[in-house]
Order: structure tokens, then sequence, then C-alpha cells
């Protein structure tokens, strides 16, 4: 079981992958955007942060680059789950230091299988 | 005939009216969805911490199932507010915003009735096939099958 951060300023997508991780046993926090999820992780210490790209006050793509910059997120998993889909956007990713890059729609168990491969 | 014009609105100005009044419906159409999907959500997280402790057998396999297919399926909210949100950004800077746009603050049932009164009176009959016009040329109505890089919905990449 993992402790994961997941962020994303849509209130249902919230549910919806805090429901797909719980039925996993993962232990699941949420938070509404970049900066929330900064303050959140900042209190705790979670093996993996699944994050949405378009954010409002900090995108994920800035977090991402944020929590590197932290000594205890440089090597946790950081996955980015967003309907963006284009290389240009990826290689942003990449270069921010996210782990991997998902797109939306997700299907549960796809989902509780990279977190299973990115925490090993 | 110079006054017969001068009476007449002129074509941006109802134009105008009308992408305001698209984006005032837009707006609420969002707002007002947000909610049964939240409750949706919240019965499908219920659902699933029934569903933990309980036998492995084969009727809860099929509920686990099911479940995974409604999360999959109500991903379409989060979808259509995106698309929402293009087209209602797109009908904002495209109105002279001076006029509705900033009384939403505080929207309630009454305020609604007063802006829909505010809009019938200002809104012509034929906008409406012009206001359908910009939709569909800003894009924010599809004509063909799929939306761009549909083929990468649901891919996964760790780099």
């Amino acid at each position: 079981m993992a402790r994961i951060l997941a962020v994303d300023d849509s209130p249902s997508m919230r549910q919806l992958v805090k429901l797909a991780l719980s039925s996993g046993g993962h232990e699941v926090d949420l938070a509404t955007d970049g900066v929330e999820a900064l303050e959140v992780a900042e209190k705790q210490q979670f093996d993996v942060v699944i994050t949405d790209v378009n954010m409002p006050n900090m995108d994920g793509i800035a977090l991402v680059r944020e929590l590197r910059r932290r000594t205890n997120y440089r090597f946790v998993p950081l996955l980015m789950l967003t309907t963006e889909s284009t290389s240009e956007r990826k290689q942003q990713g990449k270069e921010a230091g996210a782990t991997g890059w998902l797109v939306k729609p997700f299907d549960p168990d796809r989902l509780l299988s990279i977190v299973s491969k990115v925490l090993t | 005939m110079g006054t017969a014009a001068a009476d007449e609105p002129c074509r941006c100005e109802t134009l105008g009216v009308s992408a305001e009044a698209a984006a005032i419906l837009l707006a609420f159409a969002m707002r007002e969805s947000e909610a049964p999907a939240v409750e949706l959500g919240s019965a499908l997280e219920r659902l699933g911490q029934r569903l933990r402790p309980a036998a492995a057998d084969a009727s809860r396999e099929l509920l686990t199932q099911d479940l995974a297919a409604c999360v999959r399926a109500l991903q379409f909210h989060d979808r259509l507010m995106q698309q929402l949100a293009v087209i209602r950004n797109l009908l904002t800077r495209y109105t002279d915003s001076g006029n509705l746009l900033p009384t939403m603050a505080g929207f309630g049932a009454q305020r609604w009735e007063e802006l829909l009164a505010e809009l019938r009176e200002r809104l012509t009959a034929e906008t409406h096939d012009e206001l359908f016009e910009l939709l569909v040329r800003t894009g924010g109505v599809g004509t063909h099958g799929g939306a761009p890089g549909s083929q990468a919905e649901g891919s996964s990449e760790l780099f």
C-alpha cells in the first residue's frame, strides 16, 4: 500500500482517481491545484504524486518542477494525468522531472498497474 | 434610408449579445452539472468502500467491473467541462465584456431569472443562426467523428 497525492482542479476527477486508487488499497490524499499540493506535500511525505496538467494557480508541470527541487521528492514517482497528449507538452513534463504521462480518460486497473510499476 | 439602417441593431452588436448570452448559459450549465457529477462520484466511492471487505466471489467481481466501468464513463464530465470552458472562453473573448458577465458573482436562481429577462430583451431571433455559425467557426461544435488527438486517449508512457 502506498500513500498517494492526487491533484486535479475537477472535483469529479479527484473523486474518480481516489476511488480507483483506494480500490487497490492505497491511501489517497487530494489537492485542487499545484499550490495546495505543495503545501500538503510539505506537511507529509507521499510515495507517488499524480497530477493534472492544466490547473489554476499552479499547473502540473510547475508543480513537478517545484517538487523535484525538494530533496525528499527528488526520487518520488510523479505522474501526469491529463487530456493533453501533444509531444511538446509531454516533453515539457519530462524536462520538469515527471516520471510518466497518462492521457485521460484513465482505466482504473491500468492506473493501478502503472502505480505498482513506478513503485517497484 | 440612413434612418432605417440606424434604427436596426448592427450585426456585430446582436452577435455580441448572442455570444455574451451563450457564455452565460455555458457558465450556468457548467455550474449546474458539477454537483450531480460530484454526487455520483461520492456514491461510487461509498460503493467501493462497501465492496472492499466483502468476500471474493463472482458477484463481487462483477460489481468491481461495473465500478471500473462507472469510473471510465464518468470521466465524460471532466472532458465536457473542458470543452465547454474552451467555448465559454472563446465567447467571452469575442464579446465586449462590459455588460452582463461581471454581474455573475453571487449567482442564484433569482439572479438567473433577472439575467434571462435582460437577455430576452436584447436578443433578436436571427442571432441564433449567427451564434451557431460562430460556434462552428471557432471549433466549439465538432461535425466529424473523433476529436483531434483522440487516438492518444487512455494511453500511458513512462519516461
